[in-house]
């Protein structure tokens, strides 16, 4: 493309420049915002503010959010859902579920029988990916991924949950909003 | 001179232990003074707070939230940590003078306090009869206490912060002592209390007269401020932080109250100059002419302070919509823009009053009332004078433009004098189409 003189401006350009209607309609826009800021609380909608007051008031995480697992149990007995199947362990891609059962004798219509039972269950956090294979291996809905994203210790071994605190949860600070 | 007609319970009781004259003359200002400071130290806290918050708002952000409701205690847990920081020196600086330069700024910046009418009887302090002249002298030592900070601090980034803010202050103040005299003209006096009784006792604000006075005085207060856009000498990404580069702890929240109080007193002293001051229309009439004299000075100080709030809130508007000049740009606008605009102010104000003079006696118009507080205008005299403040912008931007005809560094456009045109139909997306031969 060619070299051309600079256009000279129009008369309305003139204009816009001796009234400074830039600086006015930049001047506009902060104020749009501060003023949207003190009455349209919704900043997704409109002007508002956008901050979260994280610990007082918890973000809403997305629907598919995989966070922190859990062992479920029977509301009503209290006792695990957890068959020791093992099927997690093969399901997890990352190997960081360890299922150990234990033999207990049951007696099932009066014979004597051995049965596999949870004995402790080892979910390594700092390895999982949040994939939920195997919530979705498991078969009897007891292992679960849920929407709790306060995952944060002060060691390694921290991030290791044992039974106690799968079934149990982890215990954070809650603040009063 | 100081006919104090204070709260009478606080006086009768102060009368039982003092005489006269003591209470009078040395008790009542100590009052004053030590509420004038408190306010004015509570106002510049608050105005730390209110910048976080209006620049947090116009960014779609909270600001401070967490030190009591809403952050409103924040301003006292800063000062308190502040207050605890380690006071550190740099090894080479000059000890004495790196001491002393904080003190200064502070005291040039509380100073003019002393003579800001707040309000009408008990809210002034002392009623200088050179008020104006008093408060551009002492506002103008704040050059010193940078300058003096600066070399002190045996550091690179200082002395460049002290250079260039001196250079702005000295050249800013120019146009902004030049501002003032339009105002001075109306008002037939350099007392801050006499200007405001001149626009009280004529029902006008002297902004309608003197429209691009305001504007000169604003633009050259937030330039003699160091604030954005004009802040290059504390210019983060290329000083560090200025001439304040090397203070720490409660020396550094003493520059940082002196900015703010600077600022406060552009504010106050624009607001007595141009807004009217305390004078709000029909306050007198509801109050004082009905004999409630104390809630006539109260309600007249809530004036003061809100039309002062109002221009605060303009510095603040001002600082996150604009981004920062250029140096040469600065001593441009300072230079060529702003001290012609002020003598081109002075020369058309002083023509304008002299027309209206003129035309007083011999064309039978009455123009002018009185003379005995300020330039007392009839209205005729008002509209004209009105009038040729309208015509003075026109007048000063054609004035300007002419002056400035061939200045080419303001405008980087007009440097280049060619440009490449890129040469795309009108209403297409700007891509340039791709010919399937060359894109293969």
């Amino acid at each position: 493309m060619p070299l051309v003189p600079v256009p000279k401006p129009t008369f309305s350009q003139k204009l816009k420049r001796f009234f400074m209607v830039d600086l006015l309609k930049g001047m506009a826009v902060t104020l749009g915002f501060n003023v949207g800021a003190l009455t349209d609380k919704d900043g997704v909608a409109g002007k508002g503010i956008y901050t979260e007051q994280y610990p007082k008031v918890r973000p809403d995480v997305a629907p598919r959010f995989h966070g922190a697992p859990r062992l479920n149990m029977d509301p009503e007995t209290h006792e695990t859902l957890c068959i020791a199947c093992n099927l997690c362990a093969l399901a997890c891609p990352e190997d960081c579920i360890d299922v150990i059962p234990m033999d207990v004798e049951v007696v099932v219509a009066g014979k004597a029988r051995r049965k596999k039972v949870l004995d402790e269950f080892i979910f390594d956090t700092s390895r999982c990916m949040f994939c939920a294979l195997c919530q979705e291996a498991c078969p009897t809905y007891c292992l679960e991924l849920t929407q709790d994203f306060e995952l944060a210790t002060y060691s390694r071994a921290g991030f290791v949950w044992n039974r106690e605190m799968l079934e149990q949860g982890r215990e954070t600070v809650k603040y009063e909003s | 001179m100081f006919a104090f007609a204070a709260p009478t319970f606080i006086d009768s009781l102060l009368l039982k232990f003092f005489s006269e004259q003591t209470v009078n003359y040395v008790i009542w200002p100590f009052i004053q003074i030590g509420l004038v400071v408190v306010i004015t130290t509570g106002w510049v806290a608050y105005a730390t707070y209110l910048e976080r918050k209006i620049s947090a708002f116009m960014q779609a952000r909270l600001g401070p939230m967490r030190v009591g409701p809403w952050g409103l205690l924040q301003p006292i847990a800063d000062g308190l940590k502040l207050l605890t920081k380690e006071d550190f020196i740099p090894e080479n600086a000059d000890r004495w003078i790196f001491f002393v330069a904080p003190y200064i700024a502070v005291v040039a910046a509380f100073i003019v306090m002393a003579v800001v009418p707040f309000g009408p009887d008990w809210a002034v302090i002392t009623d200088v009869n050179i008020g104006v002249l008093f408060v551009l002298a002492v506002s103008s030592v704040g050059v010193l206490a940078l300058i003096l900070a600066g070399w002190s601090s045996n550091s690179k980034y200082a002395l460049l912060g002290a250079l260039r803010s001196s250079a702005q202050m000295v050249s800013y103040e120019v146009s902004m002592g030049l501002a003032i005299i339009g105002a001075l003209m109306f008002a037939r006096t350099l007392s801050l209390s006499g200007i405001v009784s001149a626009q009280a006792s004529n029902s006008i604000w002297f902004v309608f007269y003197q429209p691009i006075g305001l504007v000169i005085f604003l633009i050259s207060g937030i330039a003699e401020n160091n604030r954005a856009p004009f802040d290059l000498p504390e210019a983060e990404s290329e000083l560090v932080a200025g001439f304040h580069t090397e203070y720490s702890g409660f020396r550094w929240s003493l520059f940082f109250m002196a900015e703010y109080a600077a600022m406060v007193v552009v504010t106050a002293v624009a607001t007595t100059l141009y807004l009217g001051g305390w004078y709000f229309p029909l306050v007198y009439r509801f109050t004082e002419a009905k004999g409630f004299h104390h809630a006539y000075v109260v309600i007249s100080l809530i004036v003061f302070l809100a039309k002062a709030g109002l221009l605060l809130y303009l510095y603040f508007w001002l600082r996150w919509t604009l981004p920062r000049f250029r140096y040469d740009q600065l001593m441009d606008l300072g230079w060529k823009w702003l001290l012609p605009a002020a003598l081109i102010n002075i020369v058309v104000t002083a023509i304008g009053i002299t027309v209206i003079q003129g035309l007083h006696n011999p064309a039978g118009l009455r123009t002018i009332k009185s003379l005995s507080a300020g330039l007392g205008l009839t209205l005729t005299g008002t509209v004209i004078a009105i009038a040729i403040g309208v015509a003075n912008l026109f007048i000063t931007g054609g004035l300007l433009s002419l002056i400035n005809w061939r200045a080419r560094d303001f405008n980087l456009k007009k440097q280049r004098r060619q440009i490449r045109l890129v040469d795309l139909p009108k209403g297409k997306p700007a891509v340039v189409p791709v010919s399937p031969e060359s894109a293969t």
